[in-house]
Parts: C-alpha cells; sequence; structure tokens
C-alpha cells in the first residue's frame, strides 16, 4: 500500500486464468439466475450453468495455492486488523493502491467463491417438487432434497447480494477512486506506483501447463459427480 | 305407514345425511389438494425426460399422461377452502387466501397450459409438447413462487 502518485505504470498483475475465469463467471452467473427466475424449459439451461460454474469455481479454489502470485489466497486474504483499517481508510480522501486484491476485497473474493461453491453444490441435490431434480438428489431422502433446495432458494438471494456488493465497491473504485480494476481484470495490467509496479513485474507467474492440467482434471471431476447416477448405477 | 310418515322419515334421512356430508374436515381439505398434487407431480414428472430429449416423444404414453393431467389441474383449487391455511402440514401460504384472486388466476393458467399440453400430445406433435412442457412447468413455478412455503 502506498500513497497516491501521479507516475502509474502498467503492471501484469491477473493471470489469463484469474481473468477467463472472472468473466465466464460472470456470463455464467448472469445465465443462472435468469434461466433459474425464468423456470420451465430454461431449467435445463440453469443446471448446466450450474455444472460450469462448480467447475470453474472448484478450478479457481485450486489456482488460489498453485496460481500466478495475486491469484493466491496467501497474498491476498489479510488479518481482520488489517481488512478493517483498510475499509476504514478507503472511505478517506487518498488512495491507497494495491498490486493485487485489497484486503476487504481479498475476504469478499473468498466469501463469493465458497458461496457460489456450496449454491452449486447444493444445486445438484435439489427437487423443485415440478419436474426437475439435481443428478445427486437421488441419493438423499426426498425431504433432505426438499430441504436443500428451500437452502438454493436463500443461497441465491445471498449471492445476488454479495455481487451487488462487489460491485458496487468497483464502480466506488472507478468513480471515487478513480481506478479503474474493470479494464484491469480484461487486460491483466494495473496501473500502479513505480515501487508497486516494480514488484507486480517481479512476482510469481502462473503456468500455464500447469493451469490446463488442473482445468481438465476439475472437468472430469465435475462430469463424474454430474453422470454419477448414469455412469456408476 | 301413512304417505305423510312415509314423507317426513324421507326428509328427515335426506336431512341427517345432508348435514353430514355439509363440510369435511378442514384436514380432509389439505389432503385433498396435496393429492391432487401428489398425482399431478407422478404424470408430469416423467415427461421431464422428454422435453429434454433423454426419452422420445412417445405419443400414447403423453396421451395417457396428459389424460390423467387435465383433470388433475382442475382437482387441487376446491381444496383450498377458507380457514385450512393453518391446518396440518399444509405448505400454503396465507397469501393464497389473502390475495386469492390472483392464486386463482395462477389456477386457472394452470389449467389452461394443462389443456394445452394435451393437445399437443393428441396431435402427436412432439416439438410444440416439449416446449408447452416448459410453459407448465412455469406456471407450476409463477404459482409455487408466490403461494409456496419454502422450505
Amino acid at each position: 500500500m502506498t500513497k497516491p502518485s501521479t507516475e502509474l505504470i502498467s503492471a501484469p498483475v491477473w493471470d489469463i486464468f484469474v481473468r477467463c475465469f472472472h468473466w465466464s463467471l460472470v456470463l455464467l452467473f448472469t445465465a443462472a439466475v435468469i434461466t433459474g427466475e425464468i423456470g420451465g424449459n430454461a431449467i435445463a439451461w440453469h443446471m448446466r450453468c450450474g455444472y460450469a460454474i462448480l467447475t470453474l469455481v472448484t478450478f479457481r479454489l485450486i489456482w488460489g495455492f498453485v496460481g500466478g502470485e495475486y491469484a493466491r489466497f496467501g497474498s491476498f486474504l489479510s488479518s481482520p486488523g488489517k481488512t478493517i483499517a483498510f475499509a476504514k481508510n478507503m472511505f478517506g480522501k487518498g488512495h491507497d493502491y494495491v498490486v493485487g486484491h485489497n484486503p476487504p476485497g481479498g475476504w469478499m473474493v473468498l466469501a463469493l467463491l465458497l458461496t457460489l461453491a456450496t449454491q452449486a453444490t447444493l444445486g445438484l441435490f435439489t427437487n423443485d417438487e415440478i419436474a426437475t431434480t439435481g443428478p445427486l438428489a437421488q441419493y438423499v431422502s426426498e425431504a433432505t432434497s426438499v430441504r436443500l433446495t428451500g437452502i438454493h432458494h436463500i443461497i441465491g438471494k445471498v449471492l445476488l447480494a454479495l455481487v451487488g456488493l462487489h460491485v458496487a465497491a468497483v464502480l466506488f473504485h472507478l468513480f471515487v477512486k478513480k481506478e479503474n480494476l474493470i479494464r484491469a481484470m480484461f487486460s491483466g495490467n494495473k496501473s500502479l506506483p513505480a515501487d508497486l509496479a516494480r514488484e507486480a513485474q517481479g512476482a510469481r507467474k502462473a503456468s500455464t501447463t500447469l493451469g490446463f492440467a488442473v482445468f481438465v482434471l476439475v472437468i472430469a471431476l465435475v462430469a463424474v459427480i454430474v453422470n454419477w447416477s448414469v455412469w456408476f448405477k | 305407514m301413512k304417505m305423510f310418515t312415509k314423507i317426513a322419515l324421507a326428509t328427515a334421512a335426506a336431512a341427517l345425511a345432508t348435514s353430514a356430508m355439509a363440510q369435511p374436515k378442514p384436514e380432509a381439505f389439505v389432503k385433498e389438494r396435496k393429492a391432487a398434487f401428489t398425482l399431478m407431480a407422478w404424470y408430469f414428472g416423467p415427461l421431464a425426460a422428454v422435453a429434454k430429449g433423454e426419452k422420445p416423444f412417445n405419443k400414447d404414453d403423453a396421451v395417457r399422461a396428459t389424460s390423467m393431467l387435465v383433470p388433475l389441474s382442475k382437482m387441487p383449487w376446491e381444496g383450498f377452502a377458507p380457514g385450512t391455511d393453518k391446518v396440518g402440514n399444509t405448505e400454503a401460504k396465507a397469501e393464497v387466501w389473502s390475495n386469492n384472486a390472483k392464486f386463482k388466476e395462477l389456477g386457472g393458467k394452470l389449467e389452461t397450459e394443462m389443456a394445452k399440453l394435451a393437445t399437443f400430445a393428441n396431435a402427436g406433435d412432439a416439438e410444440a409438447f416439449k416446449k408447452q412442457f416448459g410453459a407448465v412447468g412455469g406456471t407450476c413455478k409463477s404459482c409455487h413462487d408466490d403461494f409456496k412455503k419454502k422450505s
């Protein structure tokens, strides 16, 4: 963290996996919300979105340990004290630049990932009491399945609130702090003060091979889970 | 027996029978509507595989199922009698009675959409049937969203 500076240098922060993950998730989450609300035959697409989200989020959780420096949980999860201090400061006049996620943003990332993972997993066990059941619903009792569906609906609302907060924070940075975090999530580059830019340039890079390997493994894992009742009956 | 006595007895018997039948117990209403929904799910659910394209459309199956579903779609509503909102393990929200006009409208919509589903089944129109299956499911959902308790 450092004081604002007029001399900002562009430096690579978000690796390609983080960026692809982020924007695919935006599209899939939006589609999942809309198709879930419509119901009827759109539910088939709601389910497909859910499987894709489960894949992406699982990948991202693993990537948080083996990805590029700023994709790692270790790099962006701060102590509660630091987080609160940063959040308080955020509404002050200056702007503290951070290479990766800032402390409250980092916790939001973790909250979003874990809530999404829970939501997608619950979806596998749901029964909407119309004509749709998740692919694992048959392995729990009907009462359990219906109860999990109720939780799935509640977490859907929680997720919308979290996403709203996340977007609000990004817009706050854009309009109040004059830092465009949206562009950075597309290009991967952030405009940073010289010392932070140097730090970012020297930071651990993501391994493309490892990224693809993890991604393929996670796809296989989710495919097995989703098709369990078909393949292993 | 005199004619008068006969008539008097018959009238009394009829009156007794009517009063016994007059009003089923509140629990019976809940049973009635739950039974209708349970049976509807029984005949409707298996058609989902057809709508999703996991099973081929079979006209005979579709006709048989919808021949059950059309009358079933008309059955639950009389089970929602006044005063049966807190009976047993009902999942009906109080809004069923407080916003009864909307509830009735959605119930009517289900009957209409279900009748259409039967029409497409009878016509053997697989594509229209699959699409209409979604419309019926959507009607179920729109009513559940407002009038069925979340578990």
